[in-house]
């Protein structure tokens, strides 16, 4: 009896340590939009690179700025040269971490969820908490996100000119469709 | 007289003005097949540059356009239509996302290309995230 339920404790753990790891995805999706009365400024990148951790639910993201495009190359230019400064801070970062993270969220259909973190555009670090969802789509592991940023929280300077243009807050779209990774 | 000179001259700087704002304005994207060439590397001595040091390596190239050659390990579609090759190794190799117009006239070479033979493309290099991401890209020889 003794022996049949080590043995059950040794396969629960070995199929729980074949679980572990992490997911990734390399070819996320990330959007800036921001509605403006001549037209509709929407950048977007399906560069960036996510790791989610299936042991503690944190999720990494890093995205680089000069992979955005937009439909207009001047809009694409001003984003990297007078907005984002991209030759100085090539990179965004968010590191954080899925609110009440259960294991199950990674087989369960699709659920809303929460993530705080740090997100680190243009050189400036800020606390965020955004939603999100997680969970199963066509046999795949997906998460989704969509939350507002204020330029000008981020040290972005939009000239006077345009600023009145510009919506004061950029939508954010992620999307990254996950593949098991360092099993 | 000089008032109606200088009238006209005034309309003529304004419609030049005009033209130039939105001659900028419209202007298109680089055409990546139109772009010269500013470095000729292998595939894999680009990736040992990045690896030692991924600051200076990425001063030298980003934003630049490169001929990379190098052995295609993966060929993939992203869900947006965007073809997507994989130079040296899957996970940290040369990440390539083709010009979709490129690509749209090209679907033939696409479908040509085998996995683990050596090929060509020429594209603008943007940076180090785990692998060198290259985007817009062609292939040039295969």
């Amino acid at each position: 009896m003794l022996k049949k339920l080590f043995i059950l404790i040794f396969i629960t753990a070995s199929i729980g340590a074949s679980g572990q790891g992490k997911f990734i995805a390399k070819n996320a999706y990330i959007s800036f939009y921001s509605s403006t009365p001549l037209e509709d400024i929407l950048g977007e990148s399906n560069e960036a690179v996510t790791i989610l951790n299936a042991e503690t639910g944190e999720i990494g993201f890093q995205a680089l700025m000069t992979t955005f495009h937009f439909k207009r190359a001047l809009m694409e230019e001003h984003f990297n040269e007078n907005y984002m400064e991209s030759a100085k801070y090539p990179k965004a970062r968010f590191n954080g971490k899925i609110e009440g993270f259960t294991k199950d969220m990674l087989n369960a259909p699709i659920a809303n969820i929460k993530v705080t973190g740090l997100l680190n555009v243009h050189g400036v670090e800020k606390t965020i908490t955004v939603p999100g969802t997680l969970g199963i789509e066509n046999g795949k592991l997906v998460g989704t996100s969509k939350f507002e940023v204020t330029p000008e929280d981020y040290g972005i300077v939009i000239p006077a000119i345009v600023r009145d243009k510009i919506g004061k807050q950029m939508e954010v779209t992620v999307k990254a469709n996950y593949l098991p990774f360092g099993q | 007289m000089k008032i109606k000179y200088a009238i006209i001259l005034g309309l003529l700087a304004i419609l030049i003005g005009a033209g130039i704002g939105l001659k900028m304005f419209f202007k298109p994207h680089a055409d990546i097949n139109k772009l010269k060439t500013e470095f000729k590397v292998d595939a894999s001595g680009l990736i040992g540059e990045f690896e030692q040091d991924e600051n200076t390596a990425t001063f030298k190239y980003s934003e630049k356009v490169l001929e990379i050659s190098g052995k295609l390990v993966v060929k993939n579609k992203l869900s947006n239509g965007t073809d997507l090759l994989i130079l040296e190794d899957e996970m940290q190799g040369i990440s390539c996302q083709l010009d979709s117009s490129w690509s749209a006239a090209n679907q033939e070479t696409i479908e040509a290309l085998e996995t683990g033979s050596s090929i060509t493309v020429k594209g603008i290099c943007k940076g180090y995230l785990m692998e060198i991401k290259v985007s817009p890209a062609v292939v040039i020889s295969k």
